[in-house]
C-alpha cells in the first residue's frame, strides 16, 4: 500500500485556532505520510508539526465555503483548524483519519525517522535481563539466567533471556510454563538485598474448575521460596470471586495445599474497560470548561481515577512492606500477568531500591519490568482518551503506573533524579512516539519487525544532554532509604501537570522551574566541584 | 479576678502527652494563667507551651483511674494527655475550660507578654494612614484624608483617619454616614495608579422598602468617578438577598438614582454558613477511613472549595473592571466587614505589585482588616473544632489567606513572601502573644489601649532574623497585573494549613530547604562573580593608563 492513496488532499490554506500554551499560525497546511504539518512560512518558530500518528479523533464541521476540525490528539491537546474550502476539508479530514489509524508497524514513523544526531544500531543496549541477572550474581549465585524461551517457543510474551533459581532445568520450566496462561511462568523481577527476599512474578496458573496440579510449577516455587527465606504470600490482583469465575474458564490460583510456605492474599486491581472508561470520564471532567466546584469535585470522585491510584499504591506498599520488614518473598500475578502485575512489581521497586530512582535505573526499570516483561504498549495505548467507538484492548494502565511514580515525587521531592518533565515524555511517547522503543506487544514481536535495528530508541534520545534538563529533578539528592508514600486519600492528588496541562496554561510555574534550573545549571559551571 | 482561683491542680506529674509526628513523652504538667506546659523530667526543657486561648476544644475520657484529655486547637492540631488520677484530670480539665474561654479581653496572654527580643521598630506606628495616602497623593489631587471620625462617633467601626474624594466636605460624610449601615460611608480602598481609576468600598445604603435618598451619598459616590467615565457597584450578596435586606432597613443603590452606575450582584456566603462549612472540611481531613469516594464527597459537600472560588472570581471581577474597562468599583454586602474586604483586599494583591511584598502585604492587613474594621474578636472566638453554636464566628480571613495561598501556588515566582508567612497569620488571627488582632476594630483597640499594653505582631516579625523565614526565595518583583485561574480544577485543597498535622513535612521541608540553600548560594556567586567584574575592569584601566605616555 502506498501512502499516497490514503492523501486525498495534500495541501491547504488553514488557520490554527489559539488556545491555552497554543499560539495561533495562519499558513499552509500539509500532510504527509506521517505529519500534519502548518508553516506560516520561513520556518517560523511557530510551526506545527504534528505526528499523525499522535491524533485520536478527528472532528470536522463545516460552514458555508469553509470547514473547521478539530484534532484531538493523544496527549490529550486539543487543536482546533479552520481550512479554506468545503471538500479541501473534508478530503484532510479524512486523510488524517485514515493515517492516523493505520495499524502496521512497519510502515509506523519510526522505521522512517532517521534523525542526524543518532546513528542506527549504536544505541546503547540496556540488556535488562543480563544486566539485571549479574546484579543479582553479585549477592547471591542462588539465582541462573535462563535462555529456555530464546525462540520464544515457550512463552510467546517473554524476553529470551530470564532469571530463575539455579536448582530448576529448563525442561522444569517449560513445564511449568504449560502450566500458566500464556506460557508466563514464575520469575525473578526483583532481589532485595538488604535480607535477600525475592519478588516473582507470573501469570495465573491453569487450575481449572478439577484444580489441575502440576509438579514442575510447584518445584519452581518450592525453590525460589528456598532461596528467598522459606515464606511466601501470592499477592493475587484480583478479587476471590474474579478468581472463581477465571476457573471456570480454566485459570485459577495457587491451592494452599499445593505450595506449601506460601500464603495467598487477594487485593483487587481495576484493570481493562473499566479503567479506560475512567481515564475517558477524567479528561472529560478535565476538559470540561463550565463546571462549578460542586460539579467538578463530584466528576472528579465519580470517574474513581484517583481511586485506581490509590489501591495501585497500596498495593505496591504492601508488597514491599512485606519484603522489606517482615522478609516474606511475594510472587504477584492477576489473569494475565501483563497488565497491573507489572504495575504492583515496578512500583514496588521503586519504593525500594535507590537504584531505581535514578535516571538510567529508571530508564532500566521500564525496560526489563514493562517493555521486555511484555506489556502489550500497541494494544494498550492504540487510543487514548479522545478515541470514538468501542475500544477493545486499550487500556491506560502504564498511564496509571506513571502517575503513580508522580504521586510518588510529590511526596519524595528529593529522592527522584528525575522530574515530571521525564514522566509526560513517556506518556507521550507510549501513544506516539517518532521511536520504536514502545512499537508492539512483546520482544518476540520486536525481533520479527526488526524493531531494534530499524528504529531508533527513546532512550538514546533521552540521554543526549540537551534533553536531560528537561527531564531531571534539579533539586535530586539520593536516598537510601525506602520511600514509604502515604496512601490516605487526602496525601494524592490530581495530576494536574497531566491532566490539565492543555487547559490550564502551566507558565508561572513552569517559569519557577525554570528558574532553579537555571540557577542549579550556573552553579555547576561556577563550581565545577 | 485572679487565675489562681481557676486552677484547682496547677501541676500534675507522670502525664503522658501524645501529638504529632512525636514519640510520646511522659513529664509533669502545669497550667499557668495562659499556658499549658509540659516539660518531661529528664532534661528540663519544655515539651509544650500551649497558650490557653489556642484551645477550640477539650474532650475527655476515663479507662479506670487514667484519665485522657484530648486537646483540639485553634491551629487544627489534636493532641492527647493521659492523666493518672481521676480528680486531678477533672480538675485540670476544668480549668483548661476555664482559661481558655475568659470574657475579659484585658485578662487575655497579650497584656502580660514581656518580649524577649528588642523592639528595632514598633509595629504600631509602622503602618500610619498618612504614610499609605502619601502613596498616591502625589499623582492626584481628587482624594483627601479626612479626621470627622476622629473619636469614633460618624463610624464606629471606621478608623480616625479615611480617605474621600477632595470635593465632599465633612458635613457631608456626616450624613452619608446616616443612609449607610453601621455608618459605613464609601471611602477610598484602592488607588489604581495605572490609570486612575478606584476601588471604593461601604456598607449597604439604607434605602428601606420605600426607597428613601441620600444626596449626599449620591454626590459622594458619584465624586469618586471622573467625568463621563462610569463605574459598577459588586454586591456581594445575591440579588434576592439583598431584595430581602430591603424590608430589614437595608437595601442597594437603585440604578434610577446611580444612573453611571452599573449594579453586579455575586453571592458570597457568610457567617455560620462559613462557619460550617470550615468545620466539615476539617472532619473530612481528619478522616481516617482511607476511602478515596468518601474523602472527594466529603471535601465537596463542605463546599469550601467553592466558597474560596466564589470570593476570587469576585475580586477577579473587581480588578477587571478596574484595569481592563477603566471604570471604577463601588464594593459593599450589608455590613461591608467581612465580604466586602475579602473582595478589596484580593483584588489590591491581583492589580498592585506591591502587595505582593512582605511589607505592601503587612499594610494591606493592617489598611483592610484592621483598620477596616474586620471583627476579628468576633469571627475568631472559635475555630473548626467548637461544638458551642455561637453566631459571630466565621473563618472570614482564614479564607482569605486561603485565596492568596491559591495565587502565591499559581505565581511561585511573584510574591515575596510564603506560605509559612500565610500560616503565621492565620495562627495569630486565632490566638496570638501580640495585641493586632485583638479587638473588633480601631475604637475597641484604642479604648482597650493596645498600642501601649500590647506589643504588635509586626514588630516581632520584621526583625531580620525572624523575616529571613518568610522570605520565597524564587521572588523576582513583577510589576504586571496577576490573573488567577478561577476554574474549578485550578483550585486545591491548602495542605499546608489543613493537612499539616495529619502527615508530616518533611520531605517537602527538605526539598524547600534545599532549593533556598541552592538559591542562596548562587547569589554569593553572582556577588562574587560582580566582585571580580570590577577588579578585573579596573586593572584593564590601570594597564591603559601605564601603556599611554
Amino acid at each position: 500500500m502506498e501512502f499516497s492513496e490514503l492523501i486525498r488532499t495534500g495541501r491547504a490554506e488553514a488557520f490554527l485556532l489559539p488556545g491555552p500554551g497554543q499560539s495561533p499560525v495562519r499558513g499552509t497546511l500539509c500532510i504527509t505520510s506521517h505529519h500534519l504539518l502548518l508553516s506560516a512560512g520561513h520556518g517560523s518558530p511557530s510551526d506545527l508539526w504534528l505526528l499523525l500518528r499522535n491524533v485520536d479523533a478527528v472532528e470536522k464541521r463545516a460552514a458555508g465555503n469553509s470547514g473547521t476540525i478539530t484534532l484531538k490528539c493523544k496527549d490529550l491537546n486539543v487543536l482546533q483548524l479552520e481550512i479554506e474550502g468545503l471538500e479541501e476539508t473534508l478530503d484532510i479530514a479524512g486523510s488524517i483519519e485514515a493515517l492516523s489509524s493505520l495499524e502496521s508497524v512497519t510502515t509506523s514513523y519510526p522505521f522512517f525517522y532517521r534523525p542526524q544526531s543518532l546513528k542506527l544500531g549504536e544505541a546503547e543496549d540496556l540488556h535488562p535481563p543480563d544486566h539485571f541477572y549479574q546484579q543479582v550474581a553479585l549477592e547471591t549465585n542462588g539465582w541462573r539466567l535462563s535462555t529456555v524461551n530464546r525462540d520464544f517457543n515457550v512463552c510467546a510474551s517473554y524476553p529470551p533471556a530470564l532469571v530463575v533459581p539455579r536448582g530448576i532445568g529448563d525442561e522444569v520450566l517449560a513445564r511449568s510454563a504449560r502450566f500458566r496462561q500464556g506460557g508466563r511462568f514464575p520469575v525473578l523481577c526483583y532481589y532485595h538485598s538488604i535480607n535477600g527476599t525475592v519478588m516473582l512474578r507470573s501469570s495465573q496458573p491453569l487450575q481449572g474448575a478439577n484444580r489441575r496440579r502440576c509438579a514442575e510449577d510447584e518445584e519452581l516455587l518450592k525453590a525460589a521460596l528456598a532461596l528467598g527465606g522459606g515464606r511466601g504470600l501470592v499477592l493475587d490482583t484480583r478479587s476471590a470471586q474474579a478468581v472463581k469465575q477465571a476457573r471456570i474458564t480454566g485459570g485459577g490460583t495457587e491451592a494452599k495445599a499445593a505450595y506449601s510456605g506460601w500464603k495467598r492474599l487477594h487485593r483487587p486491581l481495576e484493570r481493562g474497560r473499566p479503567l479506560q472508561d475512567s481515564f475517558v470520564r477524567l479528561v472529560e471532567a478535565c476538559t470540561d470548561p463550565s463546571l462549578s466546584m460542586d460539579r467538578w469535585l463530584s466528576r472528579l470522585d465519580g470517574c474513581r481515577w484517583l481511586t485506581h491510584v490509590k489501591e495501585a499504591l497500596t498495593i505496591a506498599c504492601l508488597a514491599a512492606q512485606g519484603m522489606d520488614r517482615e522478609g516474606v518473598c511475594i510472587l504477584v500475578h492477576g489473569a494475565e500477568g501483563t497488565d497491573v502485575t507489572l504495575l504492583v512489581t515496578s512500583l514496588t521497586q521503586l519504593i525500594l531500591d535507590p537504584k531505581c530512582r535514578t535516571l538510567r535505573g529508571f530508564q532500566s526499570l521500564l525496560e526489563r519490568e514493562w517493555i521486555q516483561a511484555g506489556h502489550p504498549f500497541q494494544q494498550r495505548c492504540a487510543h487514548s482518551a479522545y478515541a470514538q467507538g468501542r475500544p477493545k484492548h486499550e487500556a491506560p494502565i502504564f498511564l496509571l503506573f506513571l502517575d503513580c511514580v508522580w504521586q510518588l515525587s510529590r511526596q519524595f521531592p528529593l529522592s527522584l533524579e528525575f522530574g515530571e518533565g521525564m514522566l509526560l515524555a513517556l506518556f507521550e511517547h507510549a501513544y506516539a512516539s517518532p521511536f520504536g522503543t514502545f512499537l508492539c506487544n512483546s520482544e518476540k514481536e520486536r525481533y520479527l519487525c526488526e524493531v531494534k535495528t530499524k528504529t531508533h530508541s527513546l532512550w538514546s534520545s533521552l540521554n543526549q544532554s540537551k534533553e536531560r534538563k528537561r527531564l531531571c529533578n534539579p533539586i535530586y539528592s539520593p536516598n537510601p532509604l525506602a520511600l514509604w508514600p502515604s496512601v490516605e486519600p487526602q496525601s494524592l492528588q490530581l495530576w494536574a501537570g497531566l491532566f490539565l496541562r492543555w487547559t490550564r496554561p502551566p507558565e508561572p510555574a513552569q517559569e519557577a522551574w525554570e528558574q532553579l534550573w537555571k540557577i542549579v545549571t550556573e552553579r555547576e559551571v561556577a563550581d565545577p566541584l | 479576678m485572679e487565675f489562681a482561683e481557676l486552677i484547682k491542680t496547677p501541676r500534675v506529674d507522670n502525664v503522658v502527652l501524645h501529638r504529632p509526628f512525636y514519640p510520646a513523652v511522659e513529664g509533669t504538667l502545669c497550667l499557668t494563667g495562659h499556658h499549658l506546659i509540659l516539660s518531661s523530667r529528664q532534661d528540663n526543657t519544655e515539651e509544650l507551651w500551649l497558650l490557653h486561648s489556642n484551645i477550640d476544644s477539650i474532650e475527655k475520657r476515663f479507662v479506670g483511674s487514667l484519665g485522657t484529655i484530648i486537646i483540639k486547637c485553634k491551629d487544627l492540631r489534636i493532641i492527647q494527655l493521659d492523666i493518672p488520677g481521676m480528680e486531678e484530670c477533672l480538675n485540670i480539665a476544668s480549668s483548661i475550660e476555664a482559661l481558655s474561654t475568659l470574657d475579659s479581653i484585658t485578662l487575655m496572654y497579650p497584656f502580660f507578654y514581656r518580649p524577649m527580643f528588642e523592639v528595632v521598630e514598633d509595629g504600631w506606628h509602622t503602618f500610619l494612614p498618612e504614610r499609605e495616602f502619601e502613596l498616591f497623593s502625589s499623582v492626584t489631587n481628587e482624594w483627601r484624608l479626612s479626621y470627622v471620625n476622629k473619636d469614633f462617633t460618624v463610624c464606629p467601626s471606621y478608623p480616625p483617619i479615611v480617605t474621600v474624594p477632595s470635593c465632599i466636605d465633612d458635613e457631608a460624610l456626616r450624613k452619608v454616614a446616616t443612609f449607610r449601615h453601621g455608618g459605613r460611608f464609601p471611602v477610598l480602598s484602592y488607588y489604581h495608579k495605572k490609570n486612575g481609576m478606584v476601588m471604593i468600598r461601604s456598607s449597604q445604603p439604607l434605602t428601606g422598602t420605600n426607597g428613601r435618598r441620600c444626596k449626599e451619598d449620591e454626590k459622594l459616590i458619584n465624586a469618586t468617578l471622573r467625568a463621563g467615565k462610569r463605574g459598577y457597584v459588586i454586591d456581594t450578596r445575591s440579588l434576592n438577598v439583598a431584595q430581602q435586606a430591603r424590608a430589614k432597613g437595608g437595601g442597594f443603590e437603585q440604578e434610577a438614582h446611580y444612573p453611571q452606575w452599573r449594579r453586579i450582584h455575586k453571592s458570597i456566603e457568610r457567617y455560620h454558613i462559613l462557619q460550617e462549612s470550615l468545620i466539615k472540611l476539617v472532619e473530612a481531613c481528619n478522616d481516617q477511613s482511607h476511602n478515596m469516594d468518601r474523602w472527594l464527597s466529603k471535601l465537596e459537600a463542605s463546599n469550601w472549595l467553592t466558597h474560596i472560588k466564589e470570593i476570587l472570581t469576585t475580586a477577579c471581577l473587581a480588578a477587571q473592571c478596574i484595569d481592563r474597562e477603566g471604570a471604577s468599583v463601588l464594593i459593599h454586602g450589608t455590613e461591608g466587614t467581612d465580604s466586602t474586604l475579602q473582595v478589596t483586599s484580593l483584588a489590591q494583591i491581583i492589580l498592585e505589585p506591591r502587595c505582593r511584598t512582605i511589607r505592601g502585604f503587612e499594610a494591606l492587613i493592617e489598611r483592610e482588616w484592621l483598620q477596616a474594621g474586620h471583627p476579628f474578636q468576633q469571627r475568631c472566638a472559635q475555630s473548626a473544632y467548637s461544638n458551642s453554636k455561637q453566631k459571630w464566628e466565621a473563618p472570614v480571613f482564614f479564607l482569605f489567606l486561603d485565596c492568596v495561598w491559591q495565587i502565591l501556588r499559581q505565581f511561585p515566582c511573584s510574591f515575596e513572601f510564603n506560605e509559612h508567612f500565610l500560616i503565621l497569620l492565620f495562627e495569630h488571627s486565632y490566638a496570638s502573644q501580640f495585641g493586632t488582632f485583638l479587638g473588633n476594630n480601631e475604637s475597641e483597640r484604642c479604648k482597650l489601649k493596645l498600642q501601649q499594653k500590647t506589643m504588635s505582631l509586626w514588630s516581632w516579625v520584621n526583625r531580620p532574623s525572624e523575616l529571613s523565614k518568610f522570605i520565597n526565595p524564587l521572588f523576582e518583583a513583577n510589576s504586571l497585573v496577576i490573573w488567577p485561574s478561577v476554574a474549578p480544577q485550578s483550585l486545591q485543597l491548602w495542605e499546608g494549613v489543613f493537612l499539616r498535622w495529619n502527615r508530616s513535612s518533611k520531605y517537602l521541608d527538605e526539598a524547600y530547604e534545599e532549593m533556598t540553600n541552592i538559591i542562596e548560594y548562587n547569589k554569593e556567586l553572582q556577588a562574587k562573580v560582580n566582585t571580580l567584574r570590577r577588579q578585573l575592569a579596573e586593572l584593564e584601566t590601570e594597564d591603559g593608563m601605564q601603556e599611554s605616555p
